[in-house]
């Protein structure tokens, strides 16, 4: 189906546009080149990441099926790898630098994870459209899954990035839902990720701490670790209806918001935009969400479904933590915005993810 | 099912993010837009000159120079830390003194704050270069007052503070604020509406780290208005010179016009202490016994002594109780019921320029006793004592004149001729002031005018003399001026007159002496005259509080006279 291709896509394609006029308008005032230039880096990505979409998009996506051990082998690799041999930045090691692209493995294990699910809990014949794990056990439907996933998961918060480490968490129980998982399961899951949270909070880092308790309450320490929310607050709050206008924005222009190009980028581009802009944007997102969904609920290979339902889940979470911690509603995570925020890593494996889907809608027919 | 639950999920959440957004920058947008502003925008103000203070001939008496003050623009505590370190490095103060100071100062994260004043122009230029590393420091070159001659007219001029809390709730409606600088006592404060300057500023945006980014506004300072006295500087100096910080007053004017050419008090004190906010020196003042603050030509009441026996003179012949030919015999005193009133002489027989020439009391008790309280009480109101001058400065006493009326409805006590004799010779209860005496000298060197005395004579190139009190007709009798002035005369130009010192100037001076009992002090010494006697360009008074006798105030008299002559003033 031609269609859903060219509807992902523009939609995609818009999203990056805003993405690119953020960027810009973030950056222009930076005294040096190579900040004043960023934004023609983010549309090399995004002219990449088209390809990477156009070459996935044509490559049946049974093929993951079969390269399901080996993507997850890789990742963990680099996982692996970043751990010894990342690069620091802002306190995290979370890149591994290739040339002069740093590509950031924990991206690469989102979209891994996501095939990993979906094929473990589907069957290799296509005409068994029946669920699997409505007859797993406890052992095969929970813990299995949840070692295959911990482990990837513990080296990512390692890092320490601990909001991808959620996302995959969250995408893990969205998922097991999705599969018909007994609830009573699910339930011990969760009741399991809580009991020892008292615990985890020893072992988190004191960065961790400081945002969690920021979260609750951002002026406990308003030039310190609150700082970024407060100032992201302000961002959203001083855009108004229409917005302070494009390359007008105080805040973002001024440096008073922290990474106002990469994860606080909703903020930088409210300030200018205002709450149309705002609610525009969103609503792109939900419609590239929604075309994720439609295309699972209309595809019936199991595999298939359980891998676009887990893509636009993977969407939809990072929108939602993303754009909730901007507005501080969430706990300050290193989630970036798909799309919009500036970083190659991102914009790759989300056009790989998207070019999945494009595919899986394409090919569903075949069976 | 589960996907429909999955998917009404997902979609639920956007719509609250909606409502988030709806609510940041709908319902809260203002108050966010607020804070995005203050986070940008700094205000800057910038002082204009204080208007200037000039003398009759155009020099200056208060001028403005340029002081530098050190402000900070607010900063996260880290690197708000790290200016103040190094500007204490600079200045030699310690840190804490610093961010005690800034913690006094601070008003809004907008706002730079003042940690340090009247900076060495080293310093400025040293914090000046340390803002390449530090941009959050500012220079700022502000006029400051001046005073070329140090103490020189010290109590006509005042002293400048920052605004009190009276005065703020007097002046608010006049767009005065906290921390506005304004003057207390003289000129600087009577006028300060016109010598204040009005603020200007500047608004800009700084980035995160407070660096300017770009100007958004800009209203010029307004100068104050300058001020020219009716003050001679180089008379004002000669005597104050001669004052030389003994407690005491000159007062020398122009007798028809009421001009003031010199109004000096002593001891002084340094207007510049108060902007140096040398807590030290200022304390000193306030706590000195000899008073350095109070303008003792206007703000000092003392008793009159025998200077109050022209009045009684005046009021005698007016009311035609004596003539010239009237005269009384002086054995040393007088008995009043059962007291004795005493003459400092044995006199003999006395009329009334001779009784003038030697201050005799025996006369005046005599004359005082014809007059009556009362008209004595009257006259000296006429001749403008009682109540104040009506002169520009401000805190002028009133001094002070009983009468039996007064008395009985005060004190509920009866008059006495004791108390009429007192009063003949300016004891008792009688208080004036020098600026007074003066004042009614000059009736006698003009003619039988009671002029208003005044100080201003140009604001912001506007003469104000138009607008001043007329010089006021007493309608005296022409006999009794020249009997009063010959008297006058006599007392220089007698060699048994109590002045007879002055007489030897080269130039004709007329004038009373007084003496005028404090016990358990010393006496008040009084000079008040007129010269020269034929066409009168001055009135003066000179006055010493507890100096002795009023042949002191004479030779101090002679010296500035003296010394008006030899700089050809007069």
């Amino acid at each position: 189906m031609r269609n859903s291709l060219v509807i992902i896509l523009i939609i995609a394609l818009l999203i990056c546009a805003l993405s690119i006029l953020t960027i810009f308008s973030c950056t222009n005032q930076r005294e040096s080149k190579a900040w004043q230039t960023i934004y023609q880096r983010q549309m090399l990505w995004v002219i990449l990441g088209v390809a990477l979409f156009l070459i996935i998009a044509n490559i049946n996506y049974r093929r993951f099926w079969d390269w399901t051990y080996l993507l997850y082998v890789l990742a963990l690799f680099f996982l692996l790898l970043v751990l010894f041999l990342g690069s620091v930045r802002l306190g995290a090691q979370r890149w591994l630098r290739f040339g002069w692209f740093n590509f950031q493995p924990s991206e690469l294990a989102k979209i891994v994870m996501t095939i990993f699910l979906a094929r473990y809990f589907s069957r290799k014949s296509a005409e068994d459209v029946s669920l699997l794990s409505g007859k797993f056990g406890i052992f095969r439907g929970l813990m299995l899954p949840l070692f295959f996933i911990a482990i990837p998961m513990g080296m990512i918060i390692e890092q320490p990035d601990l909001g991808t480490g959620t996302l995959i968490f969250l995408l893990f129980i969205s998922m097991l839902y999705l599969t018909n998982v007994k609830l009573r399961y699910i339930f011990v899951m969760i009741v399991l990720a809580v009991l020892p949270l008292p615990f985890v909070w020893h072992l988190l880092k004191d960065y961790q701490k400081d945002r969690l308790m920021v979260f609750l309450n951002p002026n406990i320490d308003p030039l310190g670790a609150g700082y970024t929310v407060i100032q992201s607050k302000i961002a959203i709050g001083s855009g108004g209806l229409f917005g302070r206008g494009w390359l007008s924005g105080t805040q973002s222009q001024l440096r008073f918001l922290p990474e106002a190009h990469t994860d606080f980028i909703f903020a930088g581009f409210s300030e200018e935009w205002g709450l149309l802009g705002g609610i525009g944007l969103l609503f792109l997102y939900y419609l590239l969400i929604r075309q994720g969904f439609l295309i699972a609920q209309r595809t019936q290979d199991h595999f298939g479904k359980l891998m676009a339902f887990g893509i636009s889940l993977m969407l939809s979470i990072q929108v939602i933590i993303n754009v909730a911690m901007n507005m501080g509603l969430a706990p300050i995570v290193g989630v970036p915005l798909p799309l919009m925020s500036y970083g190659g890593s991102s914009v790759f494996v989300t056009f790989i993810a998207l070019g999945i889907l494009v595919n899986i809608d394409k090919t569903r027919d075949v069976f | 099912m589960r996907v429909k639950i999955i998917i009404g999920l997902v979609t639920l959440m956007f719509l609250f993010l909606i409502f988030g957004l709806f609510n940041l920058e709908i319902i809260h947008g203002r108050d966010y837009r607020e804070l995005g502003d203050k986070n940008c925008v700094r205000l800057l103000a910038q002082k204009g000159s204080r208007g200037k203070i000039i003398d009759c001939n155009g020099l200056v008496i208060a001028d403005n120079k340029l002081s530098y003050d050190l402000m900070i623009l607010p900063q996260d505590p880290g690197s708000q830390d790290k200016i103040l370190a190094k500007t204490s490095r600079v200045l030699g103060k310690s840190t804490r003194d610093l961010a005690l100071e800034f913690k006094r100062g601070y008003i809004s994260k907008s706002m730079p704050v003042v940690i340090a004043r009247n900076l060495e122009l080293k310093e400025a230029i040293a914090l000046d270069e340390a803002r390449i590393d530090f941009p959050a420091i500012i220079i700022q070159p502000n006029p400051v007052r001046s005073y070329p001659n140090s103490k020189l007219a010290c109590h006509l001029l005042g002293y400048l503070g920052e605004i009190d809390r009276w005065r703020l709730t007097k002046l608010e409606d006049y767009g005065y604020k906290t921390k506005d600088v304004v003057g207390f006592g003289g000129l600087e404060e009577k006028y300060d509406y016109y010598l204040r300057e009005e603020e200007g500023g500047m608004s800009f945006q700084v980035d995160h780290r407070g660096r300017f980014n770009r100007n958004l506004g800009f209203r010029p300072p307004v100068n104050g208005k300058d001020i020219q006295l009716t003050i001679d500087i180089r008379v004002q100096k000669i005597a104050e010179n001669a004052l030389s910080d003994r407690r005491g007053a000159v007062v020398i004017m122009n007798p028809f016009t009421g001009e003031v050419i010199a109004l000096a008090s002593s001891p002084r004190f340094s207007p510049s202490d108060f902007l140096s906010q040398d807590n030290a020196a200022v304390a000193r003042l306030f706590s000195d016994p000899d008073a350095p603050l109070i303008n003792r030509a206007i703000g000092g009441a003392y008793p009159a002594g025998s200077i109050f026996k022209v009045v009684v003179a005046t009021a005698a012949l007016e009311n035609k109780k004596i003539n010239q030919n009237t005269s009384f015999l002086c054995q040393g005193g007088v008995r009043l019921g059962k007291q004795e009133f005493k003459c400092w002489s044995v006199h003999g027989s006395q009329n009334l320029v001779a009784a003038l020439t030697h201050s005799c009391n025996v006369f005046f008790y005599k004359t005082g006793l014809l007059v009556g309280a009362q008209a004595l009480h009257d006259y000296a109101l006429k001749l403008g004592f009682s109540r104040t001058t009506s002169f520009d400065l401000p805190y002028e006493k009133a001094g002070f004149v009983p009468s039996p009326l007064w008395r009985k409805i005060n004190k509920f006590q009866n008059w006495f001729d004791g108390d009429t004799a007192n009063l003949s010779i300016g004891q008792g209860d009688v208080l004036v002031t020098p600026l007074q005496v003066a004042r009614m000298m000059a009736v006698f060197a003009n003619g039988g005018y009671l002029v208003t005395p005044y100080i201003t004579k140009v604001i912001d190139g506007k003469y104000v003399v138009k607008h001043r009190r007329k010089p006021e007709k007493l309608n005296l009798k022409p006999n009794t001026l020249n009997l009063v002035r010959e008297g006058l005369r006599g007392v220089v130009n007698s060699p048994s007159g109590t002045a007879n010192i002055l007489s030897t100037l080269g130039i004709t001076v007329a004038g009373k002496t007084g003496t005028a009992q404090a016990p358990p002090h010393q006496s008040h010494a009084w000079f008040g005259g007129f010269f020269p006697y034929n066409n009168p360009k001055f009135a003066i008074c000179v006055f010493l509080e507890y100096g002795g006798p009023g042949y002191n105030s004479c030779v101090l008299a002679k010296q500035i006279i003296g010394e008006m002559i030899v700089q050809g003033l007069i």
